[in-house]
């Protein structure tokens, strides 16, 4: 197994070590916020779901030992945990109390396009999208990723296929795609 | 590499060959600068570029803020809590070392007379004055 780049510093932030801590944050906050982004469609829920993995970090940072996963691995798969109990809650609440239309408005700063793109990633399955995600935004090599998924490769490979289809599918029907 | 295998690579992974399993990079490296290659890598390239536009904001100071805030609430709660363990670990030494130096002084000192020392109905200052005593001094 290779090293982990994130190891002496989770030991740092560990031990309270407070430049450690704000090196953490500038490393990681990006990424899990963009996680959070991409997998809700939603940047209030996403700064929510960051800030929320950070309390894991700092209450596990002392006793995090390398297992299996790397760390970044390890927050990916915090952050994806977190994701999903607000996507079950919402659509707990959507069966429950609302309307079966979705909310039209366009979102601040964004381009008609990249809307469209953002819409359509939250319109397919899940698991989908978090493949997804993991492979071309996050950047993950396809181990890495089925690692943070907790599949095997080829299954993460199949999941990759369906979603980029459905994701056609879907930006040609609006559209976009030809 | 044939053309099943990189067009199932380029539906999953994309055009972009960075993106595609490191094992299987090369071969389809070399297999992207064919015709068939390049059609396929084109079609997957579309929606690549429709995905690069998405992109999502940065963090705001505010949040980054409110993370590092909580860090060092966390960390001031900790170094609390290893200093509570710490005097409770201090504590308990104390403890053990007193119930273990009661425990030596009990086996170590010789039992101590009873001050109600009960007198023999026999014995006297000085000696025993049964008849065996008398006895033995008869024998002299």
């Amino acid at each position: 197994m290779s090293a982990d780049p994130d190891e002496e510093l989770v030991r740092r932030v560990g031990a309270g070590d407070p430049a450690a801590v704000q090196t953490l944050v500038a490393r990681k906050l990006p990424r899990i916020l963009s996680l959070a982004a991409r997998m809700l469609g939603d940047a209030a829920e996403a700064e929510d779901v960051a800030q929320e993995t950070f309390v894991r970090i700092w209450r596990h940072a002392s006793s995090w030992r390398r297992g299996n996963a790397r760390f970044d691995t390890w927050i990916h798969r915090v952050t994806l945990n977190l994701c999903y109990d607000r996507l079950r809650r919402r659509r707990e609440w959507v069966t429950d109390d609302l309307p079966d239309v979705a909310d039209p408005s366009p979102l601040p700063d964004a381009g008609e396009e990249t809307q469209r793109i953002e819409q359509a990633l939250q319109g397919i399955a899940p698991r989908q999208r978090e493949a997804i995600v993991l492979v071309y935004y996050q950047e993950m090599s396809n181990i890495e990723a089925a690692a943070a998924m907790e599949i095997s490769v080829d299954a993460l490979e199949s999941l990759l296929s369906r979603g980029r289809r459905a994701l056609q599918m879907i930006l040609a029907r609006d559209g976009v795609h030809d | 590499m044939d053309a099943k295998r990189f067009a199932a690579l380029a539906q999953a992974y994309g055009g972009d060959p960075r993106r595609w399993p490191e094992d299987e990079r090369a071969a389809a490296e070399a297999f992207a600068s064919s015709e068939a290659g390049q059609a396929i890598s084109q079609h997957a390239g579309k929606l690549d570029t429709l995905l690069d536009g998405y992109r999502v904001r940065h963090p705001s100071k505010a949040l980054s803020g409110s993370i590092l805030r909580a860090a060092d609430r966390h960390l001031v709660q900790r170094r609390r809590q290893r200093v509570w363990w710490f005097g409770l670990g201090l504590a308990g030494i104390g403890l053990a070392g007193a119930i273990a130096g009661l425990a030596l002084v009990t086996v170590v000192t010789p039992e101590a007379q009873s001050e109600h020392y009960v007198l023999d109905a026999n014995a006297t200052a000085f000696g025993d004055v049964g008849p065996e005593a008398e006895n033995g001094e008869e024998s002299l």
